[in-house]
């Protein structure tokens, strides 16, 4: 396998992007490196958040329409929807996400015979610096439709750890990265496909983030590779996420399992004190019969006081089914406290 | 990559074939050879690109040399800025004056012209339509205005998608079916060309998507397309501020993914075609539909006026039939850009222009326009330069005149011509003279006088016959002071044959008409009437002029509107009299269609 794609690299140096292909592969199609990384990339549409934008990348990682992104805001607000290359819209639901790897796996709510192009994600190469690669996403939402999305080219400048993030929020992924001499870091591009020039899956584009030592925005793509076992575990159905299996860490609610539980959307977690303002009650709900209402801003569960929506969650994650809770919320600048059990 | 079997079959291909091709003695490309190809190929290219500044040179933009004669595309939020002269400079280190000709304030697009030589150098267009991603592109120009000798600067990259559509910056400056590249693309390189990898000019780059980094390049830079220029080169020619075009009609993309009609103007051209609400829309402009985004993006490319292929389909079948386009904007006077596209512009503003750079404000002593070239330049309402539209319609309408040399009383004369039909044999007879027009069939007389034509006057089977006739008699004079309006409209291409014809058109009270003609012969190959809102156009072809008195044409050829057939009549007799038009006609027979 490594051989295979090392292999062939060497000879795609040599020559542009698509003829590179063409001077070996005679195909259906004219450029088979940039239509397939079009056949597998998905637009994303959710809610903006302040300047963050309404619109997002994503990777087709299985058959059913399993979507690879990653785990931003995008993914917390929830209403999403995906528009694959075709051009057809679903609605998406969150099926699960990985911190340390700062990824989500999304599903398409599809029929049940409805099948999709994929990448294979199994089956990814690695590249090194200076190899060549093309980068697809929807960056600044130029497609809508079924419009093929954007692709750019560039190398490999090198695979390191990255120090990065945004305001307060730390880039989590502790493993090393490949940096892009293309510009990656758009709007719209975060979740998208970062493939060999002659379009193997090598990596999923990352996040709009700056470096910590330089301020400046950093194009770089998580490896394929680092994601496989958060993929697998997710697609499983089984939980994989290493920091909550650490001694010592807390167990935090993850938002979906907020969202399922106790029916309550909180505002996406964008600084590490973003306020535990409720964005959305599902009716019906636990949260709903209680009578906890969109804007009410939680001050406390119990007699503890919470700062942030991660506060928030970690406390309502240390109750059991049945357990009564006490939460006080600020709503039109009067407290109240509304109590309920735990779902 | 697209599923695991899919991987092993590629992977076996690329062995099997890397296998033939090196028995085949087929050795790719090294980089050395390819790099010095690239070097060739910017060598060759470059001479053609200018830099384009206001007369004080402070700021500037990017423009391409398009022919030997100095005529120079650019982008019309560079040329805007720049006054009606402006300066030029090439990368031999010369620097010439320019004159504005024409703009397309819609689709970004000026067209100027170097003044002071025949012999420039110019780029040669490839076909836009056939780039796709991933196509290796350059892109050249004056980013940050770094070349002081105007040399150009070249960037490369690769096309990131086709056929693009982006969003007007305020009320215009709207980038449909435009080429997005991942070139750097900064302000300067503004209205610089486009290239392939081969050296055809395939684009103009004028945009790109700025954002938190502000006004530099991040990667997203769009290019009007070739396709769309040229569509407009030759309007441009004409000194005109020249329009989009717009549909009497709206769709949709349909839950199926089908492009549906949603909304027909009852008194328009494409409801009389029989086209309704639910019907589906195959294509547009020759290009098969798969979204209603896919619709705005081709219709953007066509300016306004100019006739429209399409394909629809409803229960009785598919239907293809032509439509012309409506004015957009109805521009006066070049628009003033957008708030946002002046100097001065917030920074982080997603989709603009990487613009010119700001000229600086103390060069307005040196705005003085250039002596020699002050005759270059006249100003009208709804024209950017009239000097070049009086050129062309002069260039047109004098050998009319010439044709009738000698013959001076013909014009006031009564023309006749009476004609045989080609399929059916019947007969009729025209007279047009200084007051009105008469037409005689085997069944029904009609007369449309000059002072008061109105469409209920005109024959059912030979509809604007009659108004056709009485502007022939006047155009023949060549005098523009005997119709309302007379103007140059440009070159397009003529529905139905697609032959590429140069285009008149005449405002003659409520009348308009577009007349035709082609580089082969100094009289005109045909006619389009306008008598009003909701009536079909009267569409006449002429051919094979005759040399009487008065040239007349063998043929005339009517434009079936349903199914763009055209019948032709035989001129049998052709005759110049004096006396007036005999005005009887049964009128009451003469319903408008």
């Amino acid at each position: 396998m490594r051989t295979r794609v090392i292999l062939m690299t060497a000879v795609c140096l040599a020559l542009p992007w698509h003829e590179a292909v063409n001077a070996t592969v005679k195909s259906a199609t004219e450029y088979p490196a940039v239509s397939t990384g079009q056949q597998v990339v998905v637009k994303l549409f959710g809610a903006g958040v302040g300047t963050l934008d309404s619109y997002g990348s994503g990777v087709l990682v299985s058959e059913d329409g399993h979507v690879l992104t990653v785990w931003n805001h995008l993914v917390n607000t929830g209403f999403l929807t995906a528009v694959v290359p075709d051009g057809r819209r679903f609605r998406v639901d969150v099926v699960g996400t990985n911190l340390e790897q700062d990824v989500a796996v999304l599903k398409l709510a599809t029929d049940e015979d409805e099948t999709f192009d994929f990448v294979d994600w199994k089956t990814t190469a690695d590249v090194l610096p200076g190899e060549s690669v093309l980068a697809f996403s929807n960056m600044f939402h130029v497609a809508t439709g079924n419009e093929p999305v954007s692709v750019v080219h560039g190398v490999v400048a090198c695979k390191v750890s990255l120090n990065a993030g945004l305001g307060r929020w730390t880039f989590p992924v502790k493993a090393p990265v490949y940096i892009l001499d293309a510009i990656t870091n758009n709007s719209g591009a975060a979740g998208g496909l970062l493939t060999s020039a002659s379009g193997e899956p090598i990596g999923m584009l990352g996040r709009e983030i700056r470096h910590r030592d330089t301020n400046m925005w950093v194009n770089y793509a998580v490896p394929l590779k680092n994601l496989q076992p958060a993929i697998a575990a997710i697609l499983d159905g089984r939980r994989y996420d290493s920091n909550a299996s650490k001694d010592g860490e807390k167990s935090v609610l993850s938002d979906r399992q907020l969202t399922a539980g106790f029916g309550i959307t909180l505002l996406p977690s964008i600084v590490a004190t973003t306020p535990a303002y409720i964005d959305r009650i599902i009716t019906g709900s636990v949260a709903d019969t209680a009578g906890l209402r969109r804007g009410d801003l939680v001050l406390m569960v119990g007699d503890d006081v919470v700062r942030s929506t991660t506060d928030l969650r970690e406390r309502l994650s240390g109750f059991r089914k049945g357990q009564p809770i006490t939460v006080t919320v600020n709503r039109n600048e009067k407290l109240e406290a509304i109590s309920l059990r735990a779902p | 990559m697209v599923s695991s079997k899919g991987i092993s079959v590629v992977f076996l291909t690329v062995v099997l074939l890397s296998t033939q091709l090196v028995c085949a003695g087929i050795r790719p490309e090294t980089v050395v050879e390819r790099q010095q190809r690239r070097v060739e190929t910017i060598a060759r290219i470059a001479p053609s690109v200018i830099c384009v500044m206001p007369p004080g040179g402070q700021g500037g933009g990017s423009g391409v040399l398009i022919s030997a004669d100095g005529y120079a595309i650019s982008n019309y939020h560079v040329t805007s800025g720049s006054g009606n002269f402006m300066k030029c400079g090439l990368n031999d280190g010369n620097l010439y004056d320019a004159v504005i000709v024409g703009i397309d304030p819609t689709g970004d697009i000026a067209l100027i012209k170097l003044l002071g030589r025949e012999d420039f150098p110019f780029c040669k267009p490839g076909d836009s339509d056939q780039v796709q991603a991933g196509d290796e592109v350059l892109a050249l120009g004056n980013p940050f205005l770094l070349a002081a000798d105007f040399t150009p600067t070249v960037t490369y990259g690769i096309v990131s998608g086709v056929h693009r559509y982006q969003y007007p910056a305020g009320s215009f400056l709207e980038y449909t079916d435009c080429i997005q590249i991942d070139a750097s693309i900064n302000p300067g390189n503004s209205g610089g060309p486009l290239f392939d990898i081969e050296g055809r000019w395939i684009g103009i780059n004028g945009r790109a998507s700025f954002e938190k980094r502000g006004r530099i390049n991040s990667g997203a830079a769009y290019a009007i397309s070739v396709r769309q220029i040229l569509l407009f080169i030759d309007h441009l020619k004409s000194g005109r501020i020249v329009d989009h075009g717009r549909t009497e009609f709206t769709v949709g993309t349909a839950a199926d993914g089908l492009v549906e009609v949603q909304a027909v103007s009852e008194i328009s051209e494409a409801w009389r075609r029989g086209l309704r609400p639910g019907d589906e829309l195959v294509s547009f402009g020759n290009r098969a539909l798969t979204s209603a985004n896919d619709f705005k993006t081709v219709l953007g490319i066509f300016p306004a006026g100019i006739r429209v292929p399409m394909t629809s389909r409803n229960r009785d079948g598919v239907h293809r039939n032509t439509v012309r386009l409506l004015p957009l904007h109805g521009f006066d006077a070049a628009p003033q850009l957008p708030e946002e596209r002046k100097p001065k512009k917030r920074p982080g503003d997603p989709d603009q222009e990487p613009d010119e750079q700001p000229a600086s404000p103390h060069d307005e002593k040196a705005s003085a326009v250039p002596k020699q070239y002050a005759h270059l330049f006249k100003e009208k309402k709804a024209f950017s330069n009239y000097y070049f539209n009086e050129l062309h319609r002069d260039r047109l309408l004098n050998p009319l005149r010439e044709s009738l040399a000698g013959s001076e009383s013909n014009k006031t004369a009564t023309w006749s011509i009476s004609w045989k039909a080609s399929d059916n044999g019947t007969l009729g007879e025209l007279i047009v003279g200084t007051e009105g027009a008469g037409l005689r069939t085997e069944k029904n007389n009609w007369y449309q006088p000059i002072e008061d034509q109105h469409p209920s006057n005109e024959a059912v089977d030979l509809w604007g016959v009659l108004s056709a006739s009485l502007q022939w008699h006047r155009l023949f004079q060549a005098d523009p002071d005997l119709f309302s309006e007379v103007l140059y409209i440009g070159a397009e291409s003529l529905a139905p044959s697609g032959r590429l014809v140069e285009t008149v058109f005449i405002q003659d009270g409520a009348v308009e008409s577009r007349w035709y003609f082609t580089a082969e012969s100094p009289l005109p190959i045909g006619v389009d009437v306008v008598m009003g809102a909701g009536h079909d156009e009267a569409r006449l072809r002429f051919d094979g002029w005759e040399n009487g008195t008065v040239p007349f044409p063998n043929r005339i050829g009517i434009v079936n509107a349903d199914s763009e057939q055209i019948q032709w009549l035989s001129v049998e007799a052709f005759d110049v009299k004096s006396g007036a038009v005999n005005a009887e006609a049964d009128n009451e027979e003469a319903a408008a269609p």
